[in-house]
């Protein structure tokens, strides 16, 4: 140690000083307390042994200067004192000082207390080396937290969840929440919501969710189905977390066009449909594992269907907000849940909210809480009422005779591509990039997927599309479908975008062509309500088209979609 | 919760009580890892009589159990799963992959 020896009297400073040094510390002589109060700022040393009755500045002064400016550093002061100080020294001690030793100096007892100091101020510096780090750590933590923070908020994309059929909820138990809502819509406009929840909260949890949101948003864009975005998911998860972290989740697709509510559930709380009056009439338990737990290739993504022909309300919400737990240990469960939906469709959010803040009172819940409510059916698509744009017989002729297009995208499947490839989210991509399109990218999709459909389903499948009408029909077609893709040996479908430009006017051509044997089309266009005759998609595709011309034998269409106006 | 282990023959009983939580994590960790190494045992059961919670992240220490206790061959089971546990162990799926009795 430095130590800095005060002391008036020669013989005495002179002693002490070599005593210290002696015991191996560098002894730093002052011989009055302004001197002492001089070296110690300049030298700052570990400890001060010092007189209290000294000429110009007194021992108890220079203490209380020392110690005032010494701050967070613990400086030990020790009085070296004469008989009869006893009360100026109590109030020195009171005013810092440490300690105090009698004079005539016990060198042995001075030797035993230089060693406590050292003991007592090695520790001290752990302390504060320690605190200080905690501060730096912290510190650190809280802005590793603000970028995560951003970055969630980033990938979440909290823009798209302001949907006019979406309502939701997500109340954090820490700054970061494991679970997630993701909401978005496909070309088709098909609404895809996914609620998923990690495993504990706070930032592990955060990131485990985080995997989830690129393949929810891209695919979905491109108009890919819940099984195919399920399998990029899992792949996602499986690539990125450790083992044993897996992330609950669940995707809902609601289709107002086709009346069609579609859900995967892994590990989620069992999600409600409700009717108008709150009551529930559909339910899914979770069937499957959570994500990350199984091989991508053992996850099971088949969906459960609903069909709907009133409106009503998907529910789903994350284990916290049965499990909130009142301060006197009852949970909120799903009885109350299922009772504060019984109010009509634009309360229940409010209703669920002020029960909960209720029920936890000023008590924090330890896990978070997210609730996600899908309307659907306000506005049921009257597919036969809609107006098509159709082009004046001088511009269709045009059309017709037009030899250079501005560009062409052509694509001839057989059948062992059909099987496993996903046609029209796959040619998506290449919509998505023609600039013409963008703004039409909702309709081309439907139109697309419609003509494909017909081809293949009708064409090359020859399935019956009035058996989808009676009871349960629409999942026995389904799975006739699925059968038939299995066995298709032979066929093939020719698709081709073609750009064109007659009259001033952008034009896109959808030309679809199969090898099956075709169908009597004039029926379809004579009749009012040609769903029943070629599924339900050929009035919507001429809704939305400018023109659409079959050629005989009914296996080869071509639709044209004016470019230039806005989109339906 | 402090997890007790019993042995009976080849099989080695993990009897857990009160909140299954990350709390227990490292608790669970050490007394699982003393089963896994002891050559006698042949059979681990978690015994969840005593528990009257768990969550997420003991989902988590279930499945790292089951990975270490599959690479060295020796077979695992819940047991004496009730009320809340089994509700989270079904909606977990957990069936599909665990033994449960």
């Amino acid at each position: 140690m430095r130590i800095l020896v005060v002391d008036d009297t020669e013989a005495v400073l002179l002693l002490i000083s070599r005593f210290v040094e002696a015991l191996g510390h560098v002894a730093i002589p002052a011989r009055d307390g302004g001197e002492a109060i001089r070296i110690w700022r300049e030298i700052r040393p570990d400890l001060v042994l010092m007189d209290m009755m000294m000429p110009v500045v007194s021992g108890a002064e220079a203490a209380a200067t020392i110690k005032a400016e010494a701050g967070e550093t613990w400086v030990p002061i020790v009085f070296v004192t004469g008989i009869g100080e006893e009360s100026r020294l109590a109030e020195a001690i009171e005013q810092g000082a440490d300690d105090y030793i009698n004079k005539p100096v016990n060198l042995r007892v001075l030797e035993a207390k230089l060693k406590a100091f050292q003991r007592t101020l090695a520790l001290n510096r752990k302390v504060r080396e320690q605190s200080a780090k905690l501060a730096d750590y912290y510190a650190r933590a809280e802005e590793e937290k603000r970028v995560v923070q951003h970055l969630m908020e980033q990938m979440v994309n909290a823009e798209r969840l302001s949907d006019a059929q979406l309502e939701y909820w997500l109340s954090p138990a820490e700054s970061l929440s494991g679970d997630m809502i993701a909401a978005a819509r496909t070309p088709g406009q098909v609404l895809h919501l996914m609620l998923a929840d990690g495993i504990g909260h706070g930032l592990t949890a955060a990131l485990n969710v985080l995997p989830l949101t690129q393949p929810f948003y891209s695919m979905t864009e491109k108009g890919y189905a819940i099984p195919d975005i399920l399998v990029e998911m899992s792949k996602k998860v499986r690539q990125v977390l450790p083992i044993g972290r897996f992330v609950a989740v669940v995707l809902i697709a609601i289709d107002e066009a086709n009346g069609c509510i579609e859900v995967w559930n892994g590990g989620m709380p069992t999600v409600l449909v409700v009717d108008d009056a709150g009551e529930v009439c559909h339910r899914w338990a979770s069937r499957h594992l959570p994500l990350g737990i199984t091989e991508t290739h053992d996850v099971e993504t088949v969906t459960e269907r609903f069909y709907f022909d009133s409106p009503g309300t998907v529910v789903a919400y994350s284990d916290g907000l049965i499990e909130a737990r009142s301060a006197d240990g009852h949970s909120f469960g799903l009885p109350r849940l299922q009772q504060l939906l019984k109010v009509s469709a634009r309360r229940r959010l409010a209703g669920v909210q002020a029960e909960l803040d209720a029920h936890l009172v000023d008590t924090a819940h330890h896990d978070d809480i997210s609730l996600v409510l899908g309307h659907f059916g306000a506005r049921l698509r009257g597919v036969a009422a809609e107006e098509g744009r159709h082009l004046s017989p001088a511009v269709l002729s045009a059309l017709l005779k037009v030899g250079e297009p501005a560009w062409q995208y052509a694509l001839q499947l057989g059948a062992a591509e059909l099987k496993y490839l996903n046609t029209v989210p796959f040619m998506m991509s290449f919509i998505n990039e023609i600039r013409v399109l963008v703004p039409h990218q909702s309709d081309v999709f439907l139109i697309l997927t419609e003509l494909f459909t017909n081809a293949l389903d009708h064409g090359l499948l020859r399935l019956d599309a009035s058996q989808k009408q009676a009871p349960g029909g629409r999942e026995r077609y389904l799975a006739a479908r699925t059968r038939g893709l299995e066995q298709l040996e032979s066929g093939r479908i020719d698709i081709e975008l073609t750009g064109l430009r007659s009259g001033g006017q952008n034009v896109l051509k959808i030309h679809v062509c199969d090898t099956g044997p075709g169908f009597d089309w004039r029926a379809g266009v004579t009749a009012t309500d040609v769903a029943h005759v070629q599924g339900t998609g050929l009035a919507l595709v001429r809704a939305l088209s400018s023109a659409l011309i079959f050629r005989d034998p009914g296996n080869d269409v071509v639709a044209y979609y004016l470019l230039d106006t806005p989109p339906a | 919760m402090s997890p007790t282990v019993q042995i009976e023959g080849d099989v080695g009983r993990v009897v857990l009580s009160g909140q299954f939580d990350f709390s227990a994590h490292r608790e669970f960790r050490q007394v699982c890892e003393t089963l896994i190494a002891d050559p006698v045992v042949k059979e681990v059961l978690v015994d969840f009589q005593n528990v009257n919670y768990l969550d997420s992240s003991a989902l988590g220490m279930l499945l790292l159990l089951k990975e270490k206790i599959g690479a060295v061959n020796k077979n695992l089971a819940l047991v004496n799963c009730r009320d809340t546990v089994r509700q989270v162990l079904e909606i977990a799926c957990f069936g599909k992959i665990f033994t449960i009795r």
